[in-house]
């Protein structure tokens, strides 16, 4: 059981300051200090190469999805080589159930925008991209705003506290398209492109947008570097769970009385989070729990004692930590229903690449439509499992993966109720 | 030397090489779809898969790790790998379909997982039996569907321009079309649209695909989605027989095949050659297969009271030996064609020298504007570098004109000048006019004597390109006095040879009374006591060769090898006027 | 009806081309342009921005035709964006879906007769936590939808009156 201490904690991402979307109530409270303290304290900071060090030391696990040291893979960008280098960071936020990256944009852009920037610093990069999905058309404003305030105060653009760092700084809106999300399918988008993911290798970091060395965060990563500049790696890493420590916005949707975005420490019990959010809605029972966005592994109420909100918990079930946005189910839920609508999303949003997804997400949401409307039959539920293990690890992102992986541990985990439907159809016919 | 490990095999290497193709090149196969080695691998088939790992060595001492019964230590990639964009690396160990079940599973899913969409409707696809969705799936596919829920309808026969057609259902998304047109004809005509599986390819709204190159894009669509609208329907692939040629109607020489059925050549299609036109040629040379079928000229024809009749062999040789008998040497003008081959200009050469007349003049067909940076040129004609390296007299319009007006008796070899407007109708009056020609033209028209020659397709011989390569045709079709079954160079469809008279597609029709240049060569020379002897074309190249120095080592043995030999050209005078 | 930029519009398109070292990454801004100023991305407005961008009109096409969010084709003056995705069909999405089905009297994908609203159901738009949940024309979130709720904004935007901007509180926080 973990110890963590989550009752004490204080918000850093998204504290409690009013107006802190403002550029002066930002410094007011600190901000800009970690920026300025990269760029002109050579005494602390001895080159981009020690930001690399110590941001890969604090351990941030990409808050995106995938949990990557984001130090680790600064470090992969190739050497300068006086060309252009990229920092794409990832704002798309459209896995269902996750609702996190909008609240830095609202509260606290510029603690994001100072994580970017000194991203930026670590790696040499020339400019930064936000990809922002473009449903967040009031985000993608409060950002644009953000940014030119920093622009005007000249935390970006040429020489950076007179330093001889410089830098700019744009935002992207998406239109649209989920698979959006997904590293290399952005930088199709940001070139103009259909979202098509790249076959890889070659890595962004080799070859990103426009064929040049790139790196890919998510905002809320970028946004803890911040943090972990101005407290230290070992601050960071001493919140929370070990393995994945620091803060993280966690955002709780679904059947619980106080839904929203939490900012907590990692490895916080499953359960006291679904209390921290209020408990069950109407005093309902929990019956099961998405833990990290739609693709992550449904987790049944039985399986959660002890489970914490972090990777190496959460593995010991069978699911992950995903987006840390955790989708909570009550008694009534009817499963059935619940993956197909996950289906349903991952076949419309599968960018019809490559052959397994786009055939197989499909293909997947008719066998699941089929028996949601009481006309299946238990060799479907085999049938569902077979199409997954022809998807999984097949296709050129991971797009395939994340539909494959709620159909198949959903029907692990509740085939009893997915059997009880596809019998109706069996004795109605009898 | 770096070393590969496939299927338990060792080969070496060197430079870089993507393992699909690496494994094609052996003469060995994994399937595949997207893939094509003249564009980018997007890798979204994904049918291409195969294990691959890397035998770990010591960094050390660089010797291959060992496990303890002495096998070699293999890392295996997580995942199955799509060969199509796997670089080989030295150490690389692949097993394909054929030796691990595991890859022959994933390929089987795959196609699965392609088909259930796919409205399987061979039996009236024009893919059929040149499908690669139908052969491998036949041999690396599931025996049935498990698919039991609707199908994605998608739009079907769709006009995307005026040469291409398309069936959406039968896309299977490969993107080898839309790479076309932004990779290689670089017109960016069209697009994947909408999404997932839903996507099909299309033109911009209210736009037409008439790129000048649309129609590969029915040549590398692995599936029935793109095709053909001239060729649509006309033919199933197992009914027609495949004979390398090249294209006669441009400079150019693109390397093509002819398809025939029932001495009729239906269609056109790009030949692989690296050196002209790797895979491609333009829609223009196409069209080219109506000059074989079409408006023909059957029987040497004779010009009696201002009408042309038709006339025997035997009279076309008596009358033309009498013409030039009759005729002052110096009032005859032999015109020779960068419109007919080597072989049929040197044969006519041979034949006016051993009657001491003038060497053949020749002028270039040059229709500006034609050509592009591709695979077009304007010099419209197949063989113009050919007549300069037998030495002919290149004159201009003007000049040639000028020649006309001198003489009396006028040979022109398969050229229409007077279509081409080198000339008038006018200019050839009050002469005597004999015309060499495949198809019925103005120029046939203006002449007192027609004699009906073989086409490209009728005969082998070689023409040499504007950038000076000499490359060769061989015989598709027959004649009158040629027979497919006796002639081992001629390739026979299943109709061919397993064909009845009692079939639909056997008739006697579509052979034409035509000869080869040479072989009237032959009679018209016996008829005046001169010495010429052409067996075929073969024989004649191989006297070039001996006797020219422009030609010396081109055989056609030497020519299928190389798939054509690059001759020394005097670059300015391909492009003169 | 043929089509043309502003010069105001051309004046942001070329400050958005200024953001790229190349121009086609200005596609999808300069949809958004576009789709600002017509309404929609109709076949002939996708002809604008290629020629306005100097890039090749299949490519406008595709790139307009793999999102979602630009119309491609005419749309309602209000079209409402209702999320039925996991964790708002958990809390109710398809019951706002089919209510505003009942009270517009069309199905979703359709456009009011008047041509006032359209109905559409949309995949997750990043605000779960509030379901359910719409959007309406690609602009405002309205959050914790009730019918009572979706009422009030259909009458709303009849009467030409835009919805609030809905700040979700932060529940931590008592201040913001
Ligand atoms: C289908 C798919 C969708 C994704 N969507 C998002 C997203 O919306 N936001 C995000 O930050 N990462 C998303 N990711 C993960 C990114 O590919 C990438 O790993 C991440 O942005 C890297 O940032 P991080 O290391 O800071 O997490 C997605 C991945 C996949 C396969
Ligand atoms: S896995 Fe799906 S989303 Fe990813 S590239 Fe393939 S088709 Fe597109
Ligand atoms: S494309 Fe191939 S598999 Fe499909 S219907 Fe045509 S021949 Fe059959
Ligand atoms: S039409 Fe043919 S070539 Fe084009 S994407 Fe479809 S299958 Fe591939
Ligand atoms: S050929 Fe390799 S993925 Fe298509
Ligand atoms: S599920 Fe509706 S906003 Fe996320």
């Amino acid at each position: 059981m973990s110890t963590v201490d989550w009752k004490n904690y204080t918000p850093v991402l998204l504290p409690d300051i009013k107006d802190l979307h403002k550029i002066d109530v930002y410094i007011k409270n600190g901000g800009y200090k970690a920026l300025k303290s990269v760029l002109t304290d050579k005494k602390s900071w001895d080159g981009p190469k020690a930001v690399i060090e110590e941001v890969k030391s604090a351990n941030i696990r990409g808050r995106g999805g995938a949990g990557f040291n984001a130090g680790l893979k600064w470090s992969f960008m190739p050497p300068a080589d006086g060309g252009p280098r990229y920092l794409a960071c990832n704002g798309d936020e459209s896995e269902p159930g996750t609702f996190k990256d909008r609240k830095i944009f609202e509260y606290n852009p510029h603690v994001f925008i100072e994580g970017a920037l000194i991203a930026a610093y670590a790696m040499e990069i020339t400019t930064i991209y936000v990809y922002i999905r473009g449903e967040y058309k009031t985000y993608i404003d409060m950002v644009e705003n953000a940014i030119a305030d920093a622009y005007n105060k000249g935390y970006i653009g040429k020489n950076i506290f007179g330093s001889d760092f410089s830098v700019d700084f744009y935002v992207h809106s998406g239109a649209g398209a989920y698979i959006c999300g997904e590293e290399t399918s952005m930088l199709e988008s940001l070139e103009g492109k259909r979202g098509y993911p790249r076959v890889k290798p070659p890595f962004p970091a080799q070859k990103g947008l426009w064929g040049r060395p790139t790196t890919i965060n998510n905002v809320e990563t970028l946004s803890h570097v911040t943090g972990v500049i101005n407290n230290g790696a070992e601050w960071f890493s001493g919140i929370g769970a070990k393995t994945h420590p620091g803060p993280v916005l966690y955002g709780i949707s679904g059947h619980v009385n106080n839904p929203g975005v939490y900012e907590l420490p990692s490895g916080i019990p499953v359960l006291d989070l679904i209390e921290i959010a209020g408990g069950m809605r109407n005093g309902k029972k929990l019956k099961a729990v998405i833990p990290g966005g739609s693709s992550t592994p449904i987790l049944r109420a039985d399986q959660l004692d002890g489970i914490t909100m972090d990777s190496d918990s959460l593995r010991t079930v069978g699911s992950m930590l995903g987006t840390a946005g955790m989708v909570v189910m009550d008694e009534d839920t009817d499963i059935v229903d619940v993956l197909w609508r996950i289906s349903h999303f991952y076949h419309h949003e599968s960018c019809g690449q490559c052959t397994p997804c786009r055939e197989g997400t499909g293909w997947l949401e008719k066998i699941l439509l089929k028996i949601k409307n009481g006309d299946g039959e238990v060799r479907d539920l085999d049938l569902l499992l077979d199409v997954t293990t022809q998807m999984e690890g097949r296709t050129i992102c991971a797009l395939a993966d994340a539909a494959a992986w709620p159909v198949r541990f959903t029907i692990n985990r509740f085939r009893d109720e997915f059997e009880a439907r596809c019998k109706k159809k069996s004795h109605a016919v009898a | 030397m770096p070393e590969i490990f496939i299927d338990g095999h060792r080969y070496e290497f060197e430079g870089d090489h993507k393992v699909l193709q690496f494994i094609q090149d052996l003469g060995k196969e994994v399937p595949f779809f997207c893939y094509h080695p003249s564009m980018t691998a997007p890798a979204n088939c994904r049918q291409c898969m195969v294990k691959a790992g890397q035998y770990m060595k010591d960094r050390e001492t660089g010797e291959y790790e060992v496990d303890e019964n002495g096998e070699r230590v293999i890392r295996w990639f997580p995942k199955l790998q799509t060969s199509c964009n796997l670089m080989a690396a030295d150490g690389m160990v692949i097993l394909t379909q054929e030796t691990d079940e595991l890859v022959q599973r994933a390929q089987k899913d795959n196609l699965e997982l392609i088909l259930i969409n796919h409205p399987l409707d061979c039996p009236i696809c024009d893919q059929a039996g040149e499908c690669p969705l139908q052969i491998q799936t036949y041999k690396y596919g599931p025996e049935g569907s498990r698919f039991e829920v609707k199908k994605v309808h998608k739009p079907k026969r769709i006009q995307l321009g005026p040469r291409v057609v398309l069936d959406a259902e039968r896309c299977i998304n490969c993107t080898r079309c839309t790479r076309f047109t932004q990779e290689i004809s670089k017109t960016d005509q069209l697009t994947i649209t909408s999404r997932g599986d839903k996507n099909y390819p299309t033109t911009a709204p209210g736009r037409e695909f008439d790129d000048p190159y649309s129609l590969n894009t029915v040549d590398i669509c692995p599936v029935g989605a793109l095709t053909s609208a001239d060729f649509r329907f006309k033919a199933r692939v197992w009914e027609m027989n495949q004979t390398p040629s090249i294209d006669i109607t441009n400079g150019k020489g693109t390397n093509i095949d002819l398809w025939t059925r029932d001495n009729l050549i239906l269609r056109v299609t790009p030949r692989f050659n690296a050196e002209v036109n790797d895979h491609w040629m333009p829609d223009a040379g196409r069209e080219a297969y109506k000059i074989f079928n079409e408006n023909r000229i059957s029987r040497p024809q004779q010009k009696l009271d201002g009408e042309q009749i038709l006339s025997s062999w035997n009279n076309a040789i008596a009358t033309l030996s009498e013409e030039i008998a009759a005729t002052d040497n110096s009032k005859i003008v032999v015109i020779a064609s960068p419109h007919a081959s080597v072989e049929e200009n040197y044969a006519l050469s041979k034949y006016t020298n051993l009657l001491g007349l003038n060497q053949p003049v020749f002028t270039p067909h040059i229709e500006e504007g034609t050509g592009d940076d591709f695979l077009l040129s304007d010099d419209v004609a197949p063989n113009a570098n050919g007549c300069r390296l037998l030495g002919f007299t290149e004159l201009d319009k003007a000049s040639i004109k000028k020649e006309i007006k001198k003489a009396e008796l006028v040979v022109i070899l398969h050229d229409n000048l007077i279509d081409r407007e080198v000339i008038a109708a006018d200019d050839l009056k009050e002469k005597f006019v004999v015309v060499f020609a495949t198809n019925n033209s103005d120029t046939s028209k203006a002449a007192d004597l027609v004699i009906p020659i073989t086409t490209a397709a009728e005969h082998a011989a070689s023409y040499v390109n504007v950038d000076g390569r000499i490359q060769r045709t061989y015989r598709a079709k027959e004649t009158k006095y040629t027979e497919r079954r006796l002639d081992l160079e001629m390739s026979e469809g299943r109709l061919d040879r397993y064909g009845t008279n009692f079939d639909n597609w056997v008739t006697e029709d579509n052979k034409i009374d035509c000869l080869p240049v040479w072989k009237f060569i032959n009679r018209i020379s016996e008829h005046s006591g001169l010495e010429c002897n052409f067996n075929d074309g073969r024989e004649i190249m191989d006297e070039i060769a001996s006797t020219l120095d422009s030609f010396t080592g081109v055989s056609y043995a030497a020519m299928d090898e190389q798939a054509g030999i690059q001759l020394s050209i005097k670059k300015e005078t391909s492009t003169s006027k | 009806m043929a089509y043309e930029f502003t010069k105001e519009d051309l004046r942001e398109i070329e400050k958005i081309k200024a953001k790229y070292p190349e121009v086609m990454p200005a596609t999808l801004p300069t949809l958004w342009v576009a789709q600002r100023r017509f309404g929609h991305v109709e076949p002939e407005v996708q002809r604008l921005v290629a020629e306005t961008l100097g890039l090749p009109e299949a490519h406008v096409h595709g790139v307009a035709n793999f999102y979602t969010q630009y119309y491609k084709e005419k749309k309602g003056k209000h079209v409402l964006d209702v999320c039925t995705c996991l964790s708002c069909q958990l809390c109710g999405g398809y019951e706002i879906l089919h209510h505003l089905e009942e009270t517009l009297g069309i199905k979703a994908g359709d456009t009011t007769e008047d041509g006032t609203f359209t109905l559409n159901q949309v995949e997750c738009l990043g605000a779960c936590g509030y379901a359910p949940m719409l959007q309406v024309t690609n602009d405002k979130y309205v959050n914790h939808l009730t019918k009572e709720k979706a009422d009030e904004l259909v009458d709303k935007l009849k009467n030409g009156e835009e919805p609030d901007y809905e700040q979700m509180k932060m529940p931590q926080h008592k201040n913001i």
